[in-house]
């Protein structure tokens, strides 16, 4: 279960390598154990030198793409999962848990209680997973509320400190790093018998209860025959508990109007402390039906101090917020297209964003474009390769808006312009990004009256819905489009 | 060294850390460790500086401190450090006890004899209980964590030593129900209960687990750690979550059978734990879980019941811990924990996570991973191998199928799971459904083709292409309504983008026949048929030298001797020789010759030539088996990169003679006296099998003529060979010894030369008898001989010792075939050739008991000797 050291590398170009390791933490006594553990298989903890370099190999980050190198491009290297092994000193390090998220490579090595050869699976090593909700917990402390680099190298220098609270030797005890930084703050508070554990003090002062529901709708539209159009949407809700006592007892429910789509595949933050089993058995994997459960989804709970995510789920609505086609057909250096949008009746047409970013890959820089749009303004970004049409707040009352026109290219200089392995030819899309506030998709929502809590006072209760766009592709219905197999079943 | 400031311990520290390695074998590393701990004390530094110091100290003790007396000594000085802080609120205290905790482990120092041990143990459990240690420890506000860090510490010493705290059970059981902290307490309980179950059930031993768990609140009787438990644990250290499969061969706790009171209790403590488990951590949780599952495991009269009533909740996080520690559970207890609908329900709970876009991509692919290793109650296929679970059909499954907006790593993984579903579906071969399984996995990789095709396109695509057209191989080998769309599509994105030569050879050299032997055929027809004098030229000749075989030769040569031309610099002259050396280990003749006498002709660079014109001569001159060898991989040096270096090793191996230990044995058959000249009979055995052997002789001292080489087509081991025959030709009768050369060929093809040892030539071996004589006067024949020695010759008269079997029997084992004249038992007439033109008379008459006097003659006087001692040996000769 414990960890024999973790990394954390930065991604800073004009560094060797464009790296540099910010922060590690080697565990002896893990170190100790793996010696025996691991026998004959046991490979030593490198320093950071040798370490990032073999790292950085393994996981592409080098720029030395331009040669074959079977130990990293043989086909029969295959990685299913964020586990690698790394040559190091002729032994082959393993298991590296390692992944890059914003600039930042997040890495530690798992102990495994036994040899390394043949490696076990690694469902069978419980190092794997405290490894990864380390290295989580890790990501989420540097990335919460953290705006620039001031703000990341004061975490980063926290770090050691936090580290020897909450991982003292190598077991991880709380992956929710705040919460180690609030127990240092919070040393002198008396506990009582049953503190938990991932609650380091007590509240003091005005009760109060937010709970805010974000929606975000993707979506991949064709309009081809063949292929179906898919839409999800994703909920995530996010609650702050302000009470008094060492562990108040909250239920709070989560209800739907009448023609309301379910809510499914609901995972639920380790606080709340029994489940219904709809709740747990809801799932998209199965066909919809009208006998689906439809709440109202009751969680009962013993909050954190701090903000968290009570719960997160998918649902399936009727029809995609906006339904539109796009064309675009390629004419030696310029393009025509065509793009149509309608936003669904049934949606609250109040926006507090609403835009269409078209972009042209794999092509020179714009030099000309002949347009005509039934609403809004188009910007044109000749450098970019790409037009951004501002819908804006409102669609018209017609709910139907359109855009034409044709675009020329220049010459392409291959420094320059975006690379794309996708948009190829006439492989194209326009990506919708947009914003509702008050209004959930669903029609998921959390009332004053849905929320119980069993503490002294009368909390306030206050809530929030939003409702964002994220990952709204409508692809060229004139070209071949990449599809997903659910896109094929019709 | 005098008091550092902090800038200075500032800079030290990082140059340090940059590589401690390097550091320590500066001038300022043996100093490091001593100096830390003396700057631990100083009251110039300030807290800040020395927790960092303390940091280091919890990293690197094994640099810092590399013995056992030194980490005893720095432990011993932590400890002091600790003791000597002021009563007021100090950062130190925590750091202190784990670096005292860290540098006794990290050391070896941790055991019964350790001082620092003595003092560290009843402190930290001083520390656990709550217990008021006085002075020193701190203001009441730095208790809770004190006591925190304190079961920690003891956590990591009964990690490192299995049973130390087998005797606190009850202790820690009545702490945990009091007002200790939750979590350290019980993470500390349930990892000292399981060690005790497993060292227990190991040593066959029970020492009263009821009285173990029971003991109340204080240790019973003085020292209250197990040294002899850790010793029996030591030697073995304790998984605390032991991998699936190796936890199968452990013996268990099934030996361990508890009495009912000792079970009752057992329950009763794993209860206690399990029902305040959700005041820790969802991360200690899943230790809790782990711990707790594999100690009660298989032990007899515990059901895992117990568990229940934590899975609904935990089955509904989106913790990647949680729901590993239940799969953990799934696989300790299978279906005495989980029925068929429980399994059911955590593989939709597993398949939801796996693509849940709430959660990261790497929680994704490892759920994934847990998917297709799925603990299953009944598991059908193979353990070990990745699989689909039986209850994950394709409806589950349908939104883990790769596309090809998925991430490299995301997609593979989901085309293992695509690659799965095909194979399942092979058997019920779906009909008028356009889109199969089978159908959507050739549009994917038509796909990632497409995209590998792309010019300038990153090398990870490519990558990613040929490692998805791997996979698909080794799940769907047995499929051709697979691997030939796979073969064409291959072919068509060579032929495109010829630039991923090394890629597919790479293919090539890993994928089995089912694919390998249809893709060569393809790639060879790709390139022949087209002209070769573009830019790709040097890809195509790549690819050729990896597929060219004896097939569709014309072509091939076609190819290469339009290509020929092109080769203008030296590396694809190199490129275009190594398409020839394929084609000469295939056993491509005529044409090839001629291409290869063309080179060796038309082109200017003096290497490329020369080596058209080896290949040329080896051709030639080899046959066929031979030149194979020449042409293979080197036995010498196999891996190495260099093709140059490599087939030279290889010509130099093959073509040149090799110096090996002979694995031939020569030793000389019994004398054969008959014909005009000395003949030795040799037996040969190997211990290998040598072909063309050749032996070779010669003779020391030059008493002999030179000898022929004697030639054995091939030897056996343990096959018999026929005696080989040498003749000898003496210059002079005299013994000598002969010096032995063997050269032959190993079964691998190489020439090797072998020094034998010498063989001895006997005086005897040269004995020759005297043509027939006359059938009526054989004395008067004998008596003509005798006279004819003197005057040149010489005379003697010498006692030949008999032995126990006596004269008769002598003469007919030693000198049969040269009597002349015969009155057994008592007298014998000798004659004897000796080649060239010696003669040797004996006349062994009036033999008595113990011996028989001998008068010898010899027309060479330089014989005399030898006769003496042949004659003197023979009784001691057998």
């Amino acid at each position: 279960m414990a960890q024999r050291a973790v990394w954390l590398i930065s991604r800073e170009p004009g560094t060797p390598f464009c790296s540099t390791v910010r922060f590690s933490r080697r565990y002896p006594t893990v170190e100790k154990r793996a010696k025996v553990f691991n026998g004959a298989s046991y490979v030593p903890i490198p320093e950071d030198g040798p370490f990032l370099k073999a790292l950085l190999f393994e996981l592409r980050l080098l720029d030395d793409d331009e040669d074959f190198i079977e130990s990293r491009d043989s086909c029969s290297h295959i990685n299913k999962t964020s586990v690698y092994g790394l040559l190091i000193g002729g032994g082959e390090l393993w298991p590296v848990v390692a992944f890059l998220k914003n600039n930042m490579i997040y890495a530690c090595v798992p102990l495994v209680e036994q040899t390394l050869s043949p490696h076990p699976p690694l469902i069978s090593i419980s190092g794997i997973s405290q490894g990864f909700e380390l290295l989580f917990g890790v990501q989420d402390f540097l990335s919460l509320s953290q705006k620039n680099d001031t703000e990341l190298n004061t975490k980063l220098n926290q770090l050691p400190d936090l580290l020897l609270q909450a991982c003292p030797f190598g077991t991880l005890l709380d992956a929710n790093l705040q919460n180690s930084l609030d127990s240092i703050n919070f040393a002198s508070v008396t506990h009582s018998q049953k503190q938990p554990a991932w609650k380091v003090g007590t509240y003091k002062g005005k009760p109060q209860v937010s709970i805010s529901i974000t929606e975000k709708v993707k979506s991949m539209q064709y309009d081809k025959q063949d292929i179906a159009d898919t839409w999800q949407v994703v909920g995530t809700v996010t609650c702050k508990c302000d009470l008094e006592g060492i562990m108040p007892n909250v239920t709070i429910s989560l209800s739907l109007p009448t023609n309301g789509s379910p809510l499914q595949d609901i995972l639920v933050h380790p606080c709340v402390t029994s489940l219904d089993s709809a709740i747990l058995t809801s799932s998209s994997i199965d066909a919809m039906d009208d006998s689906a459960f439809s709440g109202p989804y009751k969680f009962p709970l013993t909050p954190p101090l701090e903000s968290f995510n009570l719960c997160y789920y998918t649902s399936q609505v009727p029809v995609p917020p906006i339904l539109g086609f796009y064309q675009m057909k390629e004419e030696e250096i310029q393009v025509k297209i065509t793009v149509n949008l309608k936003l669904h009746e049934s949606v609250k047409n109040n926006f507090e964003f609403c835009e269409a970013h078209i972009p042209f890959y794999n092509r020179g820089p714009i030099t000309h474009v002949e347009y005509k749009v039934s609403f809004g303004q188009l910007e044109v970004f000749r450098e970019k390769s790409s037009l951004v049409w501002i819908i804006g707040q409102k669609f018209p009352k017609s709910m139907e808006i359109n855009l034409s026109g044709t675009v020329t290219f220049g010459a392409k200089s291959h420094e320059k312009q975006s690379f794309d392995e996708i948009c190829i030819g006439g492989t194209a899309y326009l990506k919708l990004h947009f914003r509702i506030l008050d209004y959930t998709l669903t029609g998921c929502y959390a009332d004053q009256h849905s929320v119980q809590v069993f503490a002294s006072g009368k909390p306030k209760i206050s809530t929030h819905r939003k409702l964002i766009s994220s990952d709204y592709y409508i692809w060229n219905s004139k070209a071949p489009a990449p599809v997903t197999y659910g896109s094929l079943l019709l | 060294m005098g008091p550092l400031s902090r800038e200075t311990w500032a800079q030290r520290l990082a140059a340090f850390r940059a590589s401690p390695s390097a550091f320590m074998a500066g001038p300022e590393g043996e100093d490091l460790g001593r100096d830390l701990l003396s700057e631990l004390r100083s009251d110039k530094l300030s807290e800040q500086t020395k927790v960092s110091l303390l940091a280091l100290s919890l990293e690197y003790p094994a640099q810092l401190w590399p013995d056992a007396t030194a980490a005893e000594a720095a432990a011993t000085s932590l400890l002091d450090t600790l003791v000597l802080l002021p009563p007021r609120p100090s950062a130190l205290r925590r750091p202190l006890l784990l670096a005292a905790t860290t540098a006794l482990v990290a050391g070896d120092a941790l055991g019964p004899t350790s001082e620092a041990s003595r003092r560290l143990l009843p402190l930290l459990l001083g520390l656990a209980s709550g217990r008021d240690l006085g002075r020193g420890f701190g203001p009441a506000s730095e208790q809770r964590p004190l006591q925190a860090t304190a079961c920690e510490c003891l956590r990591e010493l009964e990690s490192c030593k299995p049973g130390l705290l087998g005797g606190c059970l009850g202790l820690l059981r009545g702490l945990l129900g009091q007002e200790g902290p939750v979590q350290p307490l019980s993470l500390l309980l349930a990892l000292a209960l399981r060690n005790t179950l497993v060292i227990q059930a190991r040593a066959r031993a029970r020492a009263g687990l009821q009285g173990l768990l029971m003991a109340g609140d204080t240790p019973s009787g003085g020292d209250p750690w197990n040294w002899a438990l850790a010793e029996e644990g030591d030697a073995r250290l304790q998984p605390q979550a032991p991998s699936w499969p190796a936890a199968e061969e452990e013996c268990g706790l099934a030996v361990l059978e508890p009495t009912p009171e000792e079970a009752r209790e057992l329950r009763a403590a794993v209860a206690q734990l399990l029902d305040t488990s959700y005041l820790l951590t969802p991360v200690a949780q899943a230790q809790l879980l782990w711990l707790l599952g594999w100690a009660l495991r298989g032990l007899r009269g515990q059901t895992p019941v117990l568990f229940k009533p934590q899975l609904v909740r935990l089955l509904g996080t989106a913790q990647l811990t949680l729901l590993h520690a239940v799969l953990a559970l799934k696989a300790a207890f299978g279906e005495a924990l989980f029925t068929a609908q429980d399994e059911a329900l955590l593989l939709r709970r597993l398949t939801v996570a796996a693509q849940h876009p709430a959660l990261p991509l790497p929680a994704h692919l490892f759920h994934l991973h847990c998917l297709l290793s799925f603990p299953e109650n009944w598991p059908l296929g193979p353990t070990g191998e990745e699989a689909a679970p039986l209850l994950l059909g394709p409806r589950l499954c349908r939104g883990l199928l790769p596309s090809l907006l998925h991430d490299p790593m995301a997609l593979l993984a989901r085309l293992h799971l695509l690659c799965l579903l095909c194979a399942e579906d092979e058997e019920k071969e779906e009909k008028g459904q356009d889109w199969s399984p089978r159908h959507y996995l050739e549009e994917l990789l038509a796909g990632l083709r497409q995209r590998a095709a792309l010019d300038g396109g990153p090398r990870a695509s490519a990558t990613l292409c040929f490692q998805a057209s791997y996979l698909v191989v080794q799940c769907l080998a047995t499929q051709p309504t697979v691997l030939t769309p796979l073969t064409h599509g291959l072919a068509r994105l060579y032929r495109a983008r010829p630039v991923l030569a090394p890629h597919f050879v790479d293919l090539l050299d890993r994928v089995g026949p089912e694919l390998g032997e249809p893709l060569r055929v393809a790639l060879r027809q790709e390139v022949v048929s087209r002209p070769g004098r573009d830019e790709a030229l040097r890809w195509h000749l790549q690819i050729l030298a990896e597929v060219a075989d004896g097939n569709a030769q014309s072509a091939t040569l076609g190819f290469l001797g339009a290509a020929a031309a092109h080769c203008t610099d030296w590396g694809l002259q190199q490129a275009l020789l190594r398409v020839c050396r394929a084609l000469l280990r295939a056993g491509v003749g005529g044409g090839l010759a001629d291409l290869l006498q063309a080179l060796a002709r038309q082109w200017e660079d003096p290497d490329g030539r020369d080596h058209a014109r080896l290949y040329y001569i080896l051709l030639a001159h080899l046959a066929g088996p031979k030149l194979g060898v020449a042409l293979g991989p080197s036995p010498a040096a196999p891996a190495l990169a260099s093709s140059l270096v490599a087939e030279n090793q290889g010509f130099a191996a093959v073509l040149m003679v090799q110096e090996a230990p002979a694995p031939i044995r020569l030793s000389v058959g019994p004398h054969r006296a008959a014909g005009p000249g000395p003949v030795l009979q040799l037996h040969v055995e190997v211990l290998e099998p040598a072909y063309s052997l050749e032996l070779r002789f010669r003779v020391e001292g030059q008493v002999y003529a030179p000898l022929g080489a004697v030639h054995v087509p091939c030897l056996c081991p343990g096959r018999p060979c026929r005696p080989l025959l040498l003749p000898l030709q003496p210059r002079r009768p005299a013994p000598t010894r002969l010096d032995v050369r063997a050269l032959y060929t190993t079964p691998t093809g190489l020439t090797c030369h072998a020094h034998l040892p010498p063989l001895p030539v006997n005086f005897a071996d040269l004995f020759l008898p005297f043509p027939q004589a006359p059938e009526g006067d054989k004395l008067g024949f004998f008596e003509e001989l005798w006279d004819s020695c003197l005057p040149k010759g010489a005379e003697s008269r010498l006692w030949c010792p008999l032995g126990p079997q006596g004269l008769e029997a002598l003469v007919s084992r030693h000198l049969e075939p040269f009597v002349v004249v015969a009155q057994p038992p008592t007298s014998y007439h000798i004659a004897i050739r000796l080649p060239p033109d010696s003669r040797l008379l004996l006349r062994l008459e009036a033999a008595q008991e113990d011996g028989v006097p001998v008068a010898l003659r010899t027309d060479d006087w330089a014989v005399l000797p030898l006769a003496g001692d042949y004659l003197r040996g023979l009784s001691a000769a057998v």
